[in-house]
């Protein structure tokens, strides 16, 4: 058993510590030194300034794009979600089990499924190259309904909002001044997977955004691999962009998704279980 | 985080429906609601009638009855694309549910809590480097040349990147990245699901004097099955949906891994390469059925999901 | 989640079955439509601009290898107004640029003014990607470029670029196969250039056996049977009329060229690896003896990649076949430039085009052939485009531009598609060329039908 489990962890490890080590090398060296080498730290000053120049600084701005896509989407995201999955949780109307169960069959599709049939309706509406071609998609986040949604019905008593009916406030201030202030773990959790699914969405990205300025970093990786030499070694041989341009490239790409990474396990778990995890 | 769980096991609370009707919040429930129902008309219910409006007609919008269906079926590409997703989805789902359980399983019970809270954050951490990030370092664990397993790859016969890249490997190749950054993240969940096992079970277990295996195998596997379940669905689904992988690897490769590998590719190619729009949107429909199945069966048959409050 | 359940599941199913019945009622009714699509009318009509702007920016996309190139214009042409991007070029069978422009087509915005591109991009940027689309790639016959200008290019290199009587692109470079070989080495060793193939794989042979790793070819690229199966007259991409497509991979001059690799990979004097695969250049760079090739293999292969020392590489004319009554060669890639039909600043992007094509300043030292007339003399003349070279390669160059064969159709799919994905694997794997050529033609045929062509096998 230890075995297989030092055998996993190899498994998951070593590529990423081979990813953090590239950088550090000069392409000759990738490919002829030990692969787990360090190189210098200079290198990694070179690597940086030749991804830099790619394009006028390009990575840069599919950096920016990335952000403001995600960052755009997620405060969509949270100003739909929160009141819907309280209104879900804590109200009744009709047709309220209806967009429940909804709710739950398109959360549950894997998001690729609806992305060509997304791109279909885009191209209709004449929205093709516009930044709302991806935010407002990026925005419908079902999943977030739902853990706003079993996060209210489960831990806010239902006798507090009927007392504070009763006291005459209204639907909006019971919402504002009592769910809202209770929901900060919940908005935090929704807010994480939220953020990473979108950092690292690639596929309506690459169908909507003909071009490459509006790119975000993931569609930029891949513009990235396809106009330099790093797997095709004549045909980019003007550019600098080689193995290790290409591996800082990738770390620089996740890297705000892998800071978020290293505090979140537990939200992952609590999200997904969507419950109780003991200490 | 103080969410009250609803166990998976637990049965469905007696309904409220049927003792009284409410009215709690009125019309002021609409306007909660409103914002994100436009977005799921928009993104969710929309394209779907939209793509199933496509798949029914043609170009100059003519109905056409199941003639694209046809059309896409006949496709000598693509009866290999679904044939090289099911080789794949086999083989991921096999591979995923031994490895995360064993994994958990053995995190929970067998390893000191130290070590094991530090590998889970190492089986975790890859799950960041999800999408073309994931791919992209694998491109470069594939290449003996390159990669730290170079001496692995090489004695397994694969002297060169082409090599490597074989028809015959690519669901292989495809099972190890999906599982590289997805595979962390459900040992995590599992090994939360296990947590949630009162240790009065486990300690009684014990005291009937019921080994680690036995433990495992009789109490703890079946206390988690359902997490089991509800994870081999979202994987199937997901794995139906291959788009960027193939994609990648095909970039990567000059060519020499097809560019309609899986179904999605194919409805891409239709798309964007014979700009027929009505043919992607048939393969489209194929795959939403597949995933709307799925979510169906999860949401029907498991008591997963929490549709009316306790 | 009965209780749920339960109150809910007539309701459900009634809408259900009525969706059901209508739809049987549908199919019964209607005379359903066939899932063809429409035919785009060719020719649109005459090419009509945009409103011009002078002063507007323009966006170039090249390859990388041609990058240099657009910033030296840039630097001479302080006053253009560029935005340059770079891009894979179309190469090895790309259609990226072909998916973009049909999102531009349906953004209706967002084109780039100038483009660098594959001979297959302009059989679909000549047309239009929708109904209601305009060609991409403007008619450049018409007022944009002199005739003058366009007479100048070698004969036959801008075939490609013809579609219903006008001239959508104009050619970069001609990329016609030669013979390469490292003259120190064969020197060295005593042995006679070949001028034939069997003397080819005859002298291969030999090679393999005297100097175990040496190499006299690949044919692991992405356009290896450019060199080989284009050169020996296969009949492989045959359009013998614009829509129907020969491919007959049984022929002659097909199993000829096919069975003289499978001897000389057997014998592993050729790879089956490619030259510009990974690799290829830190294990066997200096084993390269022969190469049979493009004549850019000079400049970009042994200079740039293999850093083989000057002096000693040289060209030989393209190999014949004994009983081929006409000496015939192949073309690998040659790259062009087109111009959008929707660029607002014209004149800035044919001044580009032009620049680039056509100037001595570019094309005098371009590490390609050029294919404009004038440029490949002066080409010829730049001592510098001869001194890396053992042997003078005018003559070579100059009469393999005029052999190229033309039996290889420029079709609207890539000829790279089906050899890497159905061929190099195979050969990688170890079968022989001559047991895949039937799953080649297959492949091809496939693809060809997809794209609308009729297919024979004949």
């Amino acid at each position: 058993m230890g075995l297989v489990m030092a055998a996993l962890a190899l498994f998951f490890v070593l590529p990423v510590i081979w990813l953090l080590l590239a950088p550090s090398k000069t392409a000759d060296q990738v490919v002829h030194n030990w692969p787990l080498s360090f190189g210098s730290f200079s290198q990694i000053g070179h690597a940086w300034s030749h991804l830099m120049s790619f394009q006028n600084h390009a990575m840069l701005k599919w950096l920016r794009n990335s952000a403001i896509y995600s960052g755009g989407s997620l405060i969509l995201t949270l100003i739909t979600s929160v009141p819907a999955g309280y209104a879900l949780a804590l109200t009744r109307f009709r047709g309220r089990t209806t967009l429940l169960v909804v709710t739950l069959i398109t959360m549950i599709m894997p998001s690729a499924t609806l992305v060509l049939p997304i791109f279909l309706e885009i191209n209709q509406f004449h929205l093709i190259g516009t930044i709302w071609s991806v935010i407002l998609p990026f925005s419908f986040y079902p999943f977030g309904v739902y853990l706003v949604y079993i996060y209210f019905a489960t831990s806010l008593p239902r006798d507090i909002i009927a007392a504070a009916r009763v006291d005459g406030c209204s639907e909006w201030q019971v919402f504002a001044h009592i769910a809202l202030p209770l929901a900060r773990p919940v908005i935090a959790l929704v807010a994480f997977f939220s953020f990473v699914g979108n950092w690292n969405n690639f596929f309506l990205p690459y169908l909507v955004l003909p071009n490459s300025d509006q790119f975000p970093v993931q569609v930029g990786l891949n513009q990235l691999l396809s106009s330099t030499p790093s797997f095709n070694p004549v045909a980019g041989a003007g550019l600098n962009i080689t193995i290790p341009e290409l591996a800082l490239a990738i770390i620089v790409a996740i890297l705000p998704v892998l800071v978020l990474f290293l505090f979140s396990q537990r939200a992952l778990v609590s999200g997904m279980l969507a419950g109780s995890t003991k200490g | 985080m103080t969410l009250v769980a609803f166990q998976p096991t637990s049965k469905g609370a007696p309904s409220r429906r049927g003792v009284k009707p409410r009215r709690e919040g009125g019309i002021a429930s609409y306007f909660f609601v409103a914002g994100y129902t436009v977005l799921l008309v928009a993104f969710g219910i929309f394209p779907t009638c939209y793509a199933i409006y496509l798949a029914f007609t043609n170009d100059r919008g003519q109905f056409a009855g199941v003639n694209q269906f046809s059309k896409v079926a006949r496709d000598y590409r693509f009866l290999p694309a679904f044939e090289n997703i099911a080789v794949y989805l086999v083989m991921w789902l096999v591979l995923l549910v031994v490895m995360t359980v064993l994994a958990a399983v053995a995190l929970r019970s067998w390893v000191r809590p130290g070590m094991s809270s530090l590998l889970r954050f190492l089986f975790y951490l890859p799950g960041a480097l999800a999408g073309v990030a994931s791919v992209l370092v694998w491109l470069f664990m594939l290449d003996p040349d390159v990669s730290p397993a170079g001496k692995l790859l090489r004695a397994l016969g694969d002297n060169s990147f082409a090599a490597t890249l074989n028809p015959s490997h690519l669901p292989v190749i495809f099972v190890l990245i999906a599982f590289w950054t997805g595979a962390g993240g459900w040992i995590v969940v599992m090994y939360g699901a296990l947590n949630n096992i009162p240790d009065e079970v486990l300690e009684a277990a014990r005291m009937d004097g019921a080994g680690r295996w036995q433990t495992a195998r009789q109490i703890q596997i079946p206390m988690i099955r359902k997490w089991i379940t509800y994870m081999s669905i979202l994987a199937f689904a997901a794995g139906t949906q291959l788009f960027i992988e193939p994609q990648l690897l095909q970039t990567a490769s000059l060519g020499r891994v097809s560019s309609t590998w899986s179904p999605n590719q194919l409805a891409y190619v239709y798309a964007f390469q014979q700009g027929d729009f009505n043919g992607a949107a048939a393969i489209s429909i194929f795959l939403l059925v597949l995933g709307l199945a799925c979510a169906g069966v999860l949401v029907t048959r498991s008591a997963l999901f929490k549709l009316e409050d306790q | 989640m009965k209780a749920f359940r339960s109150p809910n599941r007539n309701a459900g199913a009634r809408p259900a079955r009525a969706i059901a019945v209508l739809v049987v009622v549908a199919l019964a009714l209607a005379g359903c439509a066939s899932a063809k699509q429409s035919t785009s009318s060719a020719g649109a009509g005459a090419f009509k601009p945009v409103t011009q702007d002078a002063s507007a920016k323009i966006t170039v996309w090249t390859d990388s290898t041609r990058l240099p190139e657009v910033q030296q214009y840039q630097k001479l042409h302080p006053s253009a107004k560029l935005n340059i991007v770079t891009y894979d070029g179309g190469a090895d069978g790309s259609t990226y640029l072909q998916s973009k422009i049909q999102l531009f087509d349906r953004a209706g915005k967002g084109w780039p003014d100038v483009v660098f591109g594959s001979p297959t991009d302009v059989t679909w940027a000549s047309q239009p990607t929708n109904p209601s689309a305009v060609p991409f790639a403007a008619p450049l016959d018409e007022s944009l470029v002199p005739k003058a200008t366009l007479d100048n290019f070698a004969k036959g290199s801008l075939s490609p670029c013809q579609y219903n009587g006008h001239t959508y692109c104009m050619r970069n470079d001609i990329a016609q196969v030669v013979l390469w070989y490292n003259k120190t080495l064969l020197d060295g060793w005593g042995y006679q250039v070949p001028t034939t193939w069997p003397e080819y794989q005859a002298l291969g042979l030999k090679i393999a056996k005297e100097h175990p790793g040496y190499l006299v070819g690949a044919v692991g690229d992405t356009n290896s049977q450019e060199s080989y199966f284009w050169s020996s007259q296969c009949p492989a991409f045959q359009l013998t009329d614009p829509t129907t497509l020969r491919v007959n991979l049984q022929d002659p001059r097909c199993t000829r060229t096919a069975s003289l690799l499978d001897s000389l990979i057997s014998a592993k004097a050729v790879s089956t690896q490619g030259f510009f695969s990974q690799g290829f250049a830190k294990d066997s760079a200096s084993k390269v003896a022969m190469a049979y090739g493009p004549s850019w293999y000079g400049q970009y292969l042994f200079n740039a990649a293999f850093k083989t020392p000057a002096g000693q590489i040289a060209a030989a004319a393209p190999l014949t076949w004994p009983g081929d009554s006409s000496p015939a060669t192949g073309n690998v890639g040659g790259g062009l430039w087109m111009i959008s039909s929707h660029s607002a600043n014209l004149k800035a992007a044919t001044d580009v085009v032009t620049w680039l094509t056509t100037s001595d300043a570019n094309q005098g030292s371009a590490p390609t052939y050029p294919a404009y007339g004038p440029a490949a003399k002066t080409w010829l003349a730049n001592p510098v485009n001869k001194k890396y070279f053992a042997t003078d390669i005018s003559s070579v160059f100059q009469q393999a531009a005029n052999e190229v064969w033309t039996g290889w159709s420029n079709t609207k799919f890539s000829d790279a598609t089906a050899w890497s994905s159905i061929v190099l694997p195979g050969l990688t794997s170890g079968k022989s060329l001559t047991s895949l050529l039937p799953s080649w033609q297959k492949a091809i045929s496939n693809e060809a039908k997809v794209n609308g062509y009729k297919v024979t096998n004949q």
